[in-house]
């Protein structure tokens, strides 16, 4: 299947981090554009018109979220979020490395749309390669005159920050990023109030991802309506999806939203010779297993939330007929566990519980009634907290508990082990 | 602190001072310069020493504690001295369903240490880390945050010999303090609040609530586990009663 590319273009073939190779594709036409012609007021309308949604996970309609600022003077704030970590994700890491100059375009545009004068950009720690190179691009914009004062002759000036994280998952979280972005620990804070009406210095702010933002200069390109016209009726436009796991072809896929996952797994190659299909994680570590079931499903915000599962942050994980669950699961709930910020104690013990109870499984001195409790526990956890981290863990491990019993309890019916203590 | 380490941090004080200015002026307030600060203390001296911390806290005007708790919230940022090359093998859900659990233990074979250890030599830590985002390329790994991709064992047989060599491609890391035997543990177990006191795990034998790395400094030094072979339930039991003995006084001894 022939696939249009939009963000993805050119990746892999032509040198993009070179300002004059991305001009000569036509970029940074559309922030002059922006700049001189049109008015903040009509890149929101134009947001809002093509149908375009949160890229990092959640999902939220980006124009609403513009809208939420509050009408006042107060200096306003856009940050880009590139703190990936989210397990199975890994498009941001590719757009930041290979075409840091459409992310800086769409960054600025944004940044006018919402009369913010100083943009930031959270890049996650590990990217040391990708904060290298989004800096060396950041200079050759600003030399060029599309970051800084006066942009493009007129009262426009924005500035933008790279600010690098430093090993967090919690800090992809928008309120622990501010806090993070602060100097302070990557906590998430209450809400309300949210971001848009107090968040950085105090002050209304919004962020956005990587990808979400680097859409901007191609909806104003072809129109709001050519956007809107792909995918679904609530899912409008291209998605990039990170597919990997047991497939041929791991790596990131453009997709239209809407596509149905059998048609995704074989855009990703398919599955290994020989190997039959066990289950597939649609949006990375916190969304819910899918099985044979679903596959005729589209991959869209809608149909996958329908499912009990969702699209988040467009990581998919393919797992064949090789794949011992009880493994996999205790790999995702570790990076839960180890990932807590601490605040919340239903999140920092329960994470931790679980990680425990599911090594005692996979060293076979597991109950079978600690299958059980997996469950409980993990239930337990969801909407207790500032964040929804600790309503990560019960997705998947519940779908395959559920789903594989059997080899969850392969682990534990063993004859038992008696030690004197 | 002996003289000598101290006019080792005063020259990469003066050096990295002007930088610090400029990053300071960057942001709207200054207290958000103090990750990109730390960062360029830790890039000079391979860690952030507790002068550094508290050269942060005078540039930037905030108590020392608050230093030190932001430091301590995250994982990037060393609290102890490491070795020259940090080995970060990824054990996130996609490298797990791809085989990164014979490359984490190949490692642990070939290195002699686990999770969180450095090397007598002082020329290797080793962390297992979490998912680096590079799942299409399982198993990865980073060393000293460059990746490398689809790990085997030639793979990684060939990088410890360049590292030893010192041929390898990713320089290494400044060392200005002797990791030795010390236990290196990442500010990570700092997050977790008071009360969370572990018990042992294989992994993580010093348990969740041991965060200083105390009583496991006081295992390793005594007698390192076998690094590919789980210790016993009998063991850790009887390595938890040793470590309790030394801690709390023996009844009466103290009166």
């Amino acid at each position: 299947m022939a696939l249009e590319k939009v963000l993805t273009a050119g990746i892999g073939e032509l040198n993009l981090r070179d300002i004059d190779v991305y001009r000569a594709q036509g970029g940074y036409v559309q922030l002059e554009r922006a700049i001189k012609e049109l008015a903040p007021a009509d890149i929101l309308d134009l947001a809002n018109k093509s149908g375009l949604r949160g890229r990092g996970g959640a999902g939220f309609p980006t124009g609403r979220k513009w809208s939420f600022l509050p009408a006042n003077d107060r200096p306003r704030y856009l940050v880009c979020n590139s703190d990936e970590a989210e397990p199975g994700t890994f498009k941001d890491h590719m757009l930041i490395e290979e075409t840091p100059h459409q992310i800086i375009e769409g960054i600025i545009i944004g940044a006018y749309a919402i009369g913010c004068k100083h943009a930031f950009i959270y890049i996650r720690g590990e990217f040391l390669e990708g904060y290298r190179i989004f800096c060396a691009a950041l200079e050759q914009a600003r030399a060029a005159g599309y970051v800084g004062e006066k942009l493009f002759g007129t009262d426009v000036s924005i500035e933008l920050t790279v600010h690098r994280g430093a090993g967090a998952y919690i800090c992809g979280e928008e309120t622990a990023l501010l806090n993070s972005l602060e100097g302070k620990r990557g906590e998430p804070r209450l809400k309300p109030p949210f971001p848009a009406v107090k968040g950085l210095y105090g002050e209304p702010t919004v962020v956005n991802n990587v990808e979400t933002l680097g859409y901007l200069p191609h909806i104003m390109r072809r129109g709001p309506e050519w956007f809107a016209a792909v995918g679904t009726e609530k899912s409008a436009g291209y998605k990039v999806v990170s597919v990997s796991g047991h497939v041929q072809k791991p790596g990131n896929y453009e997709i239209p939203l809407g596509m149905t996952m059998r048609e995704l797994i074989e855009v990703a190659g398919g599955l290994r010779p020989g190997r039959s299909f066990r289950g597939i994680q649609p949006g990375g570590g916190s969304s819910a297993c899918l099985f044979d079931e679903h596959l005729d499903l589209g991959y869209d915000y809608e149909s996958l939330a329908g499912a009990g599962s969702m699209l988040g942050s467009g990581a998919v994980y393919v797992f064949d007929d090789s794949t011992d669950f009880v493994k996999a699961a205790h790999a995702l709930v570790r990076f839960y566990a180890h990932e807590s910020c601490g605040q919340c104690t239903p999140c920092r013990e329960g994470g931790d519980w679980l990680e425990r109870t599911l090594e005692r499984i996979l060293h076979g001195e597991g109950l079978e009634s600690d299958i059980d409790m997996l469950v409980q526990v993990s239930h337990q956890m969801t909407g207790i907290n500032l964040c929804p981290l600790g309503d990560s863990i019960e997705p998947f491990l519940a779908s395959v508990v559920k789903r594989y019993p059997e080899q969850f309890y392969a682990y534990v019916r063993k004859p038992p082990q008696t030690v004197a203590v | 602190m002996t003289q000598e380490t101290n006019s080792v941090f005063a020259e990469i004080y003066q050096r990295v001072k002007p930088e610090c200015e400029r990053i300071i002026a960057m942001y709207p307030q200054s207290r958000s310069a103090l990750l990109p600060m730390l960062h360029l203390f830790q890039s000079e001296e391979g860690w952030v020493s507790p002068e550094a911390q508290r050269a942060c806290a005078e540039m930037l005007d905030l108590p020392p504690s608050v230093v030190e708790s932001t430091a301590s919230f995250y994982s990037l940022f060393f609290k102890r001295p490491v070795g020259k090359y940090m080995l970060q093998p990824c054990r996130g859900i996609g490298c797990i369903i791809n085989g990164a659990e014979e490359a984490m233990a190949y490692f642990r074979k070939q290195l002699g240490v686990g999770h969180y250890e450095t090397t007598d030599d002082g020329l290797f830590s080793y962390e297992e880390v979490e998912c680096l985002a590079a799942c299409d390329r399982a198993p990865c790994m980073q060393v000293n945050l460059e990746f490398v991709y689809d790990l085997t064992p030639e793979k990684i047989d060939a990088m410890l010999a360049a590292m030893r060599a010192g041929t390898y491609a990713t320089p290494p890391l400044p060392q200005t303090a002797k990791p030795g035997k010390t236990w290196h543990v990442s500010y990570e177990t700092g997050k977790k609040a008071a009360g969370a006191q572990g018990v042992s795990s294989p992994n993580d034998p010093g348990g969740i609530g041991d965060r200083s790395g105390v009583s496991m400094l006081r295992l390793i030094e005594k007698d390192p586990y076998p690094i590919d072979v789980r210790p016993t339930r009998e063991r850790l039991v009887a390595d938890g009663r040793q470590v309790l003995e030394e801690i709390v006084p023996a009844e009466g001894e103290s009166h």
